[in-house]
């Protein structure tokens, strides 16, 4: 295999993960003759031409493999042992300092040895390979990983009920969070704020929950209610409102890499949005997390699921595709199939199960209990499913549309043909057209949507014809696959097989049974609920927890392993993640119980006390202020202006179109042509799992805070709708602004400096006034941050 | 921890930070040292681990793939093997390919050091005593988007940040008032803006993509003017801002956040005209104009001599839409041609940042994804050729009149000191200060940087 195009990290020298080298080989003994002839000959011309990539000394070891010492030369590298005693015919080495056209490797590579040290090699090894001298052991083989020793990790081990912590403060607690939150502040010898004033409470909440702000109207009732489950009532009231699923939806899309469009290369017409309003319903309908998962993963597989769930897939089908150019070698188009397969693994096991199980696919994970084996393991199960629209009704229902699709595609390309001829055989492209028009009202269900999604075929890359040189075919088979293990990561070095099953650590044994059914998208999305439940879930509660405290319990998020963060409050992701499996997974209980506690409901104002001690917040003993994501900002802005249109679901809207009032959330998000307003302001790239957002302060924000059409198309629109009331003043309408945007009345400071800037005007000049005045208030920090 | 990664501790420190308190990184990002004197932001960037050659880049970017052996890199055996595929031509490469196509453009050395320079270049030939030819540049996929994104990203996976988002991480920008990365291109190269992303790295370490086809700066950059208000009242509405302001915070208590979002606004305010400023060429003389001739690449290059004399820490300048120089057919028709369209304004280019002073610490890089194949496709035209291409390198501490490493006999395979495209970025890197094993980002896990676990610096080409 000369010539081989090496590609990323794929490392084509002798090597491989240093494997532990056995006692008997370590005791051979040497005759006196063989080690005058290895000092003489050998080790000088190791030493020499070897050591500077190969040995202890190397600076970087090429392929881990070491020819200093007799063992690691017998441990060897990915090919297998370096040498075999007393077979050169058989020794790598040989053949790779031979310049061997069947060997892998032309060692070394600035030149081949001369003769007569190929020959003194092939003797040495033929001798057996003495290699006398207390020669280093190839240092820090990993040896086995100790399965049962790595399930006691804080993350992997069961999650449990905890028992309520001692308080002093035992009157602060409203929910079980609470008493968790409370003693870890009281550790620290911090006080809980005050409770936030009951206007502020309900911006914060009705954006936490729904990504868009109260009403003046909702303010006054809540303000009003004397009850004292008010607040009770509100979150009930905001937990059942169909926008609770927008919000919380983009919180998943983030994760699962959500695009509109796919590559251009895959021709599809495969309606992304189904996956997103998918999940808006499962969330609006509170589907239990596991279901959730289950049916993203393999809803197809499931007996209580029918197509109309088949958007579900969308997490797998809208996976990004790398272009595969046909005409290369297949050994090129492997590896990028297997990048593919990379990116899968990586974005389920990092929203799954907050694992970076992709570290694995090269060598085993270097802080995790997760082989290379698990890696493949995992692979072969997206190596047996393909990227493919599905209709979301029966396939039998389908199958005449697929049949009608066929035939009008013959005569699209029989009207084609005719259009060529002269005179224009316009009777016949008509008579054609008719058919045409006749077969998409005729057939019964032709305008099913179809979903982005997949389906159960195995992907096998081969050589299209004897040679390298022939390119390319792509073979999809209806049997699903286990892959070999892919030496160093490279699908061109392949090595054991790997059943398809779950990652051991995870496993109750460390035999974990292979998967039975089709690919094994079911049982791993079963196994991701059951053996890993305690991590999903706490994975899971914490990006909730992080998504309404702007700091998670772990600052990793989607990184639960070792090199991961650790809780900052243990005891309370524990008992959270216990009870949110024994509670049925309900994720709208959770965020009932979050935003319901005491420690939600503290005010975020700091008297400089708490900041001091507590800089990054981590204690809770004051809520963050936080920014409004770029989503909530606009959908506000459309809000407060009057105009936010509040349909749910549907096909994708430019974000460039200023007519497009509807929530950002159904804004086109494009892989690669990404709208310059979201990328400006903070949105995750979505050609990846997205763990959490950074959130940035730049120029090109404050540029788009001054001139960017949507402000400037809001201010006037609030302009008007502020113009438009019946109210006596002016400072009327100032306060009327000031409720609407901030839920609160303005300062008498406030609403005098409010009238200066608009002063006396009339008419045109008059509404400019207002507009301008508008746009300060939609640009200004208390219009995006929420107390 | 490794005393290595201090800085990058601080850096990951403040991006947790951030999270509590919005701003501070993107401020990071946009970071002038003007701020910094200020004391406006309290964390640099990762900073430099030694003493920069090189503080800004500009990237000439031939999108679709020059043929080294017309400009750089000379090859008579392709006239004495003509139409033959000798022993060495086998090589893969996108499509098949037949015997080998003569260049028939000519070469004489030039300058005092006597670096051979293809006629097609007169004006660029008489500055080869400051221009090192990379000639053994190789890659790893013979495809366009790939390649690109390889020579942009580090990797062939549209899933890693570009180099120009690693610099701004790295470094930071000189000029708050300005995009600190800024990509030009009359229209849009293939696989558009995944080539300039930020990927994991903070949103602010993105490319500002800018179309350059019209000179009109209200053209080029979004949002840059109002089409509204006056600059009178912008300036009415930012002093009210910041009044509403201060007795939000008089009520809330102070807030860095608000201070830091007001303080962007203000120097956006500033930016719609400092930028207007930047991306004008009608303020270039006449003279300067014509050196630099006509069309959109001259324009490009004009741009980015305007916007590194201004602090930009990177600009690429994409020859054109989509990938002119994939000259498939017709090879030799349009690189004269294309030539013609390169070779003044790079000439004045070099010429004008050394008038400036700016030569010596602005690093030039030239190149395509990949080269074009010695060996004909149909004929008359060149195949993708990722096995072996020149790539040249000036200014910014690169030795000048030199050339690196050799291809074979025809061109078609780096054959003596090689240097994969990770070792161009490494020795990028190491130009602009940076250690390309040390800046890395954490995150899935792992370290990442910008040449994965490769990457050597060629020293020898340093001066």
């Amino acid at each position: 295999m000369r010539g081989v195009i090496t590609i990323c990290s794929v490392v084509l020298f002798l090597g491989g993960v240093p494997r532990t080298a056995r006692a008997d080989e370590l005791q051979s003994v040497a005759a006196p003759a063989d080690i005058e002839f290895f000092e003489k000959k050998i080790r000088p011309l190791l030493a020499a031409k070897c050591y500077s990539c190969h040995s202890s000394r190397a600076k970087k070891l090429q392929g881990a493999l070491q020819v200093d010492s007799r063992a690691s030369l017998l441990a060897g590298g990915d090919s297998g042992p370096a040498i075999v005693p007393g077979k050169p015919a058989q020794s790598l080495l040989i053949a790779a300092v031979q310049y061997d056209p069947n060997a892998e490797f032309e060692m070394p590579p600035q030149g081949k040895l001369a003769a007569h040290e190929i020959a003194a090699l092939t003797e040495w090894v033929r001798r057996g390979a003495p290699f006398p001298g207390g020669a280093d052991l190839p240092a820090g083989s990993p040896g086995e990983i100790d399965f049962t020793q790595a399930r006691q990790f804080w993350s992997f081990v069961a999650a449990e009920q905890q028992p309520l912590p001692e308080l002093k403060q035992a009157d602060w607690p409203r929910q079980r969070i609470d008493h968790f939150v409370l003693a870890a502040m009281e550790r620290q010898d911090l006080r809980p704020s005050p409770e936030i004033a009951r206007a502020e409470l309900l911006r914060r909440v009705t954006f936490d929950l729904t990504g868009l702000p109260p009403t003046p109207g909702e303010v006054a009732a809540f303000v009003q209610d004397p009850s004292p489950r008010a607040y009770e009532t509100v979150v009930e009231r905001l937990l059942k409102s169909p926008h609770f699923g927008e919000r919380w939806a983009r919180v998943w899309l983030d994760l699962a890499r959500y695009t509109d469009r796919t590559a251009s290369w895959l021709y599809s017409t495969g309606q992304a949005h189904l996956y997103r309003d998918w999940v808006v319903q499962a969330l609006n309908e509170d589907l239990p997390y596991d279901e959730f998962v289950h049916r993203q993963l393999a809803t197809d597989f499931m007996s209580e699921t029918g197509p109309e769930d088949i958007p579900a897939l969308g997490f797998l089908g809208l996976s990004p595709n790398y272009w595969k150019e046909l005409q290369l070698p297949s050994e090129i188009i492997k590896v990028i199939v297997a990048d593919e397969w990379e990116e899968r693994i990586d974005a389920v096991s990092r929203t799954f199960l907050g694992l970076t199980v992709a570290c694995a696919r090269c060598h085993d994970h270097k802080f995790d209990a997760i082989t290379m084996k698990d890696y493949y393991a995992l692979a072969g199960v997206f190596a047996s499913c393909r990227i493919k629209e599905r209709p979301t009704i029966d396939e039998a229902l389908y199958a005449p549309v697929r049949q009608a699709l066929l035939e009008i595609k013959k005569r699209e390309a029989s009207i084609a043909e005719l259009k060529k001829k002269k005179p224009l055989p316009q009777a016949e492209i008509d008579a054609l057209t008719a058919q045409i028009t006749a077969l998409r009202s005729d057939t019964p269900h032709f305008d099913t949507p179809l979903a982005s999604a997949v389906i159960e075929e195995s992907l096998h890359v081969e050589r299209k014809g004897k040679t390298m040189q022939s390119g390319t075919k792509l073979v999809y088979q209806s049997q699903p696959q286990n892959l070999r293990l892919f030496i160093r990561g490279n699908p061109n070095r392949l090595g054991e097989l790997v059943p398809r099953r779950f990652l051991t650590v995870l496993s109750a044994t460390d035999q974990p049974a292979p998967f039975q059914t089709g690919s094994g998208r079911l049982e791993l999305a079963q196994a991701i609920t059951t053996d890993g439940a305690s991590l999903a879930a706490r994975v899971l509660v914490n990006r909730i927890w992080l998504a309404h405290f702007g700091r998670g319990l772990v600052t990793t998020p989607s990184n639960f392993g070792q090199s991961g963060e650790r809780p900052s409050h243990p005891e309370l992701l524990n008992d959270l993640a216990a009870r949110f499996i024994t509670g049925g997974w309900s994720l709208k209980q959770l965020h009932r119980e979050i935003v319901l506690a005491a420690t939600y409901r503290q005010s975020s104002r700091d008297d400089g006390s708490r900041s001091e001690t507590d800089p990054d917040n981590i204690w809770l003993a004051r809520m963050p202020r936080t920014r409004l994501s770029v989503e909530s900002w606009r959908d506000a802005m459309l809000s407060v202006s009057g105009d936010l249109d509040r349909t749910l679901g549907g096909p994708s809207v430019s974000l460039t179109d200023t007519a497009n009032q509807r929530r950002t959330l159904y804004g086109t998000i494009h892989r690669r042509e990404m709208s310059t307003m979201l990328l400006t302001h903070d949105f995750p790239d979505p050609t990846a799992h997205s763990p959490q957002r950074i959130v940035t302060t730049t120029t090109l924000q404050g540029l788009y805070a001054l001139n960017g059409p949507l402000v400037l198309t809001r201010s006037e629109a609030l302009a008007r709708r502020l113009l438009a009331e019946q109210l006596t003043s002016d400072r009327e309408r100032i306060a009327l602004a000031y409720e609407l945007l901030f839920t609160r009345r303005p300062s008498d400071r406030e609403t005098q400096l409010g009238m200066e800037f608009l002063g006396e005007t009339s008419g045109a000049a008059r509404v400019n006034a207002w507009a301008q005045y508008a746009h300060v208030l939609l640009a200004s920090n208390e219009f995006l941050f929420v107390n | 921890m490794q005393p290595a990664f201090n800085h990058l501790f601080s850096r990951r420190h403040l991006l947790r930070q951030s999270a509590a308190v919005p701003g501070m990184l993107g401020a990071t990002a946009f970071l002038s040292q003007q701020s910094l004197a200020e004391g406006a932001v309290g964390t640099a960037p990762v900073g430099c681990h030694f003493a920069p050659r090189a503080k800004r880049v500009i990237h000439l970017f031939m999108n679709g793939g020059p043929f080294h052996g017309d400009l750089f890199d000379p090859k008579p055996a392709l006239t004495k093997y003509a139409g033959q595929r000798p022993t060495g031509t086998d090589l893969v490469t996108e499509r098949p390919t037949g015997g080998l196509l003569a260049s028939p453009y000519r070469f004489r050395p030039c300058g005092e050091s006597g670096v051979p320079v293809s006629e097609l270049l007169p004006h660029l030939s008489r500055h080869v005593d400051d221009i090192c030819v990379l000639r053994s540049v190789h890659a790893d996929n013979p495809n366009h988007g790939p390649a690109l994104l390889q020579m942009n990203n580090g990797t062939i996976l549209p899933t890693r940040p570009s180099m120009g988002a690693w610099f701004l991480y790295g470094l930071g920008t000189e000029n708050e008032d300005l995009p600190g990365y800024v990509v030009l291109c009359p229209g849009k190269p293939v696989r558009f803006s995944i080539l300039w992303n930020s990927a994991f790295l903070p949103a602010s370490c993105q490319g500002t993509y800018i179309n350059h086809s019209s000179i009109d700066p209200e053209k080029m950059i979004p949002h840059l003017r109002n089409a509204k208000w006056s600059q009178e009242t912008q300036q009415r509405q930012l002093h009210l801002l910041r009044q509403l302001d201060a007795e939000v915070q008089q009520r809330n208590g102070q807030d860095e956040a608000f201070e830091t979002r007001i303080r962007s606004m203000e120097t956006a305010f500033r930016m719609q005209f400092r930028a207007s400023d930047a991306f004008d060429l009608k303020q270039e003389s006449q003279r300067t104009r014509d050196e630099y001739g006509e069309g959109h690449f001259a324009n490009g290059c004009l741009l980015a001599r305007r916007l590194v004399e201004r602090g930009v820490r990177f600009v690429q300048v994409y020859y054109g839409n989509s990938q002119p120089w994939d000259t498939h057919s017709n090879h030799n028709e349009s690189v004269p041609k294309l030539c013609r369209t390169i070779d003044q304004p790079i000439a004045s280019l070099l010429t004008d940042l050394k008038q400036r002073g700016l030569l010596d610490d602005t690093l030039i890089i030239w190149g395509g994804e990949f080269g074009r194949t010695p060996t004909s496709e149909n004929g008359n035209g060149r195949d993708h050729n990722h096995h072996g291409f020149s790539m040249w390198l000036a200014g910014g501490g690169v030795r000048g009149g030199m050339t690196w490493g050799e291809t074979d006999e025809f061109g078609f395979k780096a054959v003596q000191d090689r240097m994969h495209v990770h070792d161009v970025h490494a020795t990028i890197l190491h130009l602009l200060g940076l250690d390309h094993e040390r800046l890395t980002y954490h995150q899935a896990g792992r370290d990442f940087r910008l040449t994965d676990v490769h990457g050597n610096v060629v020293r020898q080409i340093l001066a």
